[in-house]
């Protein structure tokens, strides 16, 4: 039985979790009337009500194969090389909610050889062994990996990949780049663990202004990437990620720069124009960037090349305002937050970069409300994720974190998050997890959820931290890009 | 010719001032020819300077007064234009007291034509914090499209959105989210001539 579920999804409407499924989650679906045939009442207390959309639970039930790593072989004089190498991807398989990772294993476990048998009394499903050499004059390794499939008996994938030494700067991303491989043998889809997240943050103290900083995406390596001792905003990463476009006030003028984070250089961006300039955003070519000016006419959203640094052009815009630009993964089109319908009630449109009408993605309802901002496209193209201020901004500052299907004229709704206030949501690489901005009773961090299971994890505690974006991925088979 | 009441006047006179001062008085007999020609012209030469004196200082102690009246209504002139106004919340009508702010500001923009005003635009921490940077400048340009409302030229004002980016209450609270909503005035031009032009 296990052996047909596996790597399948189960979904089951209106139940709630079997518990023999750990890691399902409750999600809630949110369905406007139009979008289907009446519903009948969930009877579920909330603190959410869109006005006109019914609310039911919709239960994601999926099986999560158990995976073991072997200890590894390491035959390098450095004991806790073989450690890290294993918590780094235990917590990378982890967090791609993926796999259930046993650990603890039994003593007898270590060794050459796989015997299936053994492992399968263990109850795993897949196992990860590997052997790491030093290689090279520079300290550097090779890391052998093998995943081996114990339900079937046989080996999935093997494959040998460079580590950088252990205290270079690149050593736990080409390891998170393994992490990423093993994901991708198993599941045939892309991992995320070979990427970064940058976000804003006040650094401390300094009262008025708010810096950028990044962390791994497993949460470590916090550290800070500017020093402007102005207000940046915005931050978004270019498609190679070698680039961070952002929004700050160092001229006094809101003006868009670039960063390099490799090597700290700046430049502005956009040198020309006339009012504020924010909220950047790349086209997937990496040469032109559609950004928005504020506050003098002509107001809205404005392309600019920025390899040739010329050809600034209106895209969109009216007496209203047009922020928040998001590229479709292909170019095509745009999806973006404007306050054509009222500035108390901000709304999500999609808008194809050449002629063609908007479409509303959020679910506006005529003189009721709702406030919908930062929208954010999938990677894979089929889906937006915005945050949602449900019942109006004038009850309360409770947003959560919404997904919206691409055509589906905002119908169609998925709500990530249950508690607290939640703004800024934004894809990873893998097309699955969304990082965010939270705030609960216990304080404010970045989050991720995985929009599958629903499982949300604290990545960074503590931090006030805002407008998190997630880099593409950085670094493939050991080789950091 | 001898006059014994003067010649009493001139004793009581060396009486009284050796009386007072120790030192041997000064000959003061008085000489019965009188100041020469050379003496009256020094003296009114003396007058004159002295009375020309009198008049520079008296124009510096009205100069004094009139700069300190001009610094007195620059500075006046300056609280009016940079007072801030407030506004009620996620909007960015005017509301009745600050059209009263705003319309003294406009007397003083109508009197002094060099003067020109940044509009700074904020909102409190509600909403997520683009929507803020608009709803900040969505203040600011309310409040510049009043003073052009009133015929002044669009060229002297010009607006900056700050969103949430810099409270000065802090605070969740509605006491601090009142103090935050606001606009602030900075004035980028024509800041030395407040003194002469604002009434």
């Amino acid at each position: 039985m296990r052996r047909i579920e596996r790597g399948h999804s189960i979904a089951e409407g209106c139940r709630r979790p079997r518990s023999r499924v750990a890691d399902s989650a409750r999600i809630c679906l949110l369905l406007l009337p139009a979008a289907a045939a009446p519903l009948a009442a969930s009877g579920q207390e909330t603190d959410m009500v869109i006005p006109g959309v019914d609310l039911r639970d919709f239960i994601v039930e999926r099986y999560v194969p158990p995976i073991a790593i072997r200890p590894l072989t390491v035959l390098a004089e450095d004991a806790g090389l073989a450690r890290e190498i294993e918590g780094i991807i235990a917590r990378d398989l982890d967090y791609s909610d993926r796999f259930r990772v046993r650990d603890s294993l039994p003593a007898e476990f270590a060794g050459e050889g796989v015997q299936y048998a053994l492992w399968e009394q263990f109850d795993v499903d897949w196992l990860l062994v590997g052997t790491v050499e030093p290689q090279g004059p520079a300290g550097g390794y090779t890391f052998a990996v093998e995943v081996h499939d114990i339900v079937f008996g046989s080996l999935k994938a093997r494959a040998t990949f460079p580590l950088p030494a252990r205290d270079h700067p690149d050593f736990r991303l080409a390891v998170h780049s393994v992490s990423d491989a093993v994901v991708r043998w198993v599941t045939g889809d892309p991992g995320m663990a070979a990427t970064r997240i940058v976000f804003r943050m006040r650094a401390p103290g300094e009262q008025d202004a708010t810096e950028l900083y990044i962390v791994d995406s497993d949460g470590r390596n916090m550290r800070r990437l500017t020093w402007d001792g102005s207000i940046a905003t915005s931050p978004a990463w270019s498609p190679d990620g070698k680039r961070i476009a952002y929004g700050s006030f160092k001229s006094g003028l809101p003006r868009i720069y670039e960063l390099s984070p490799g090597d700290g250089q700046q430049r502005l961006l956009v040198p020309e124009g006339h009012g504020q300039h924010h909220m950047p955003t790349y086209h997937p070519d990496g040469n032109s960037i559609v950004f928005a000016i504020v506050g003098e006419e002509p107001s809205g959203l404005f392309s600019y090349d920025i390899r040739d640094g010329c050809c600034l052009q209106r895209l969109v815009g009216g007496r209203y305002n047009d922020l928040q630009p998001v590229f479709s993964p292909n170019g095509d089109s745009l999806i973006f937050m404007s306050t054509r319908l009222g500035m108390a009630t901000p709304q999500v449109y999609l808008r194809p970069v050449g002629e063609g009408d908007d479409e509303l993605l959020s679910p506006f309802r005529y003189g009721e409300g709702g406030f919908f901002t930062d929208p954010d496209w999938s990677p894979c193209g089929d889906k937006a994720a915005f945050a949602g201020g449900i019942g109006g901004r004038r009850q309360a500052n409770r947003y959560h974190i919404l997904v919206a299907e691409i055509g589906g004229g905002g119908r169609r709704l998925l709500q990530l998050t249950q508690e607290g206030n939640n703004e800024d949501p934004n894809w990873a690489p893998d097309c699955r997890h969304i990082v965010f901005q939270g705030t609960r009773s216990y304080g404010s961090g970045v989050f991720v959820v995985d929009t599958v299971t629903g499982r949300t994890r604290l990545l960074v505690p503590n931090v006030k931290a805002e407008d998190p974006d997630w880099s593409p991925i950085l670094a493939e088979n050991g080789v950091v890009r | 010719m001898f006059n014994p009441r003067l010649v009493l006047a001139a004793f009581a006179t060396v009486v009284l001032a050796a009386a007072c001062r120790p030192e041997p008085p000064p000959p003061v007999a008085p000489t019965p020819t009188g100041p020469t020609a050379e003496e009256l012209a020094a003296q009114a030469e003396q007058r004159r300077l002295d009375s020309i004196a009198d008049a520079e200082r008296r124009q510096r102690e009205a100069q004094r007064q009139a700069q300190i009246e001009i610094d007195r209504r620059a500075r006046a002139a300056r609280e009016t234009l940079t007072q801030m106004v407030f506004f009620d919340y996620d909007e960015s009508t005017l509301t009745a007291e600050t059209t009263e702010t705003l319309r003294s500001k406009l007397a003083v923009l109508r009197s002094c034509p060099t003067v020109r005003l940044r509009m700074e635009g904020h909102a409190d921490e509600r909403g997520t914090s683009e929507y803020n940077i608009a709803l900040g400048s969505e203040r600011a340009q309310s409040v510049s499209e009043f003073f052009t409302g009133f015929g002044l030229a669009d060229t002297r004002f010009s607006t900056v959105s700050y969103g949430e980016e810099r409270p000065i209450a802090q605070g969740s609270n509605e006491a601090a989210w009142a103090r935050n909503r606001r606009v602030e005035f900075i004035l980028t031009a024509g800041e030395g001539d407040l003194g002469q032009c604002a009434g």
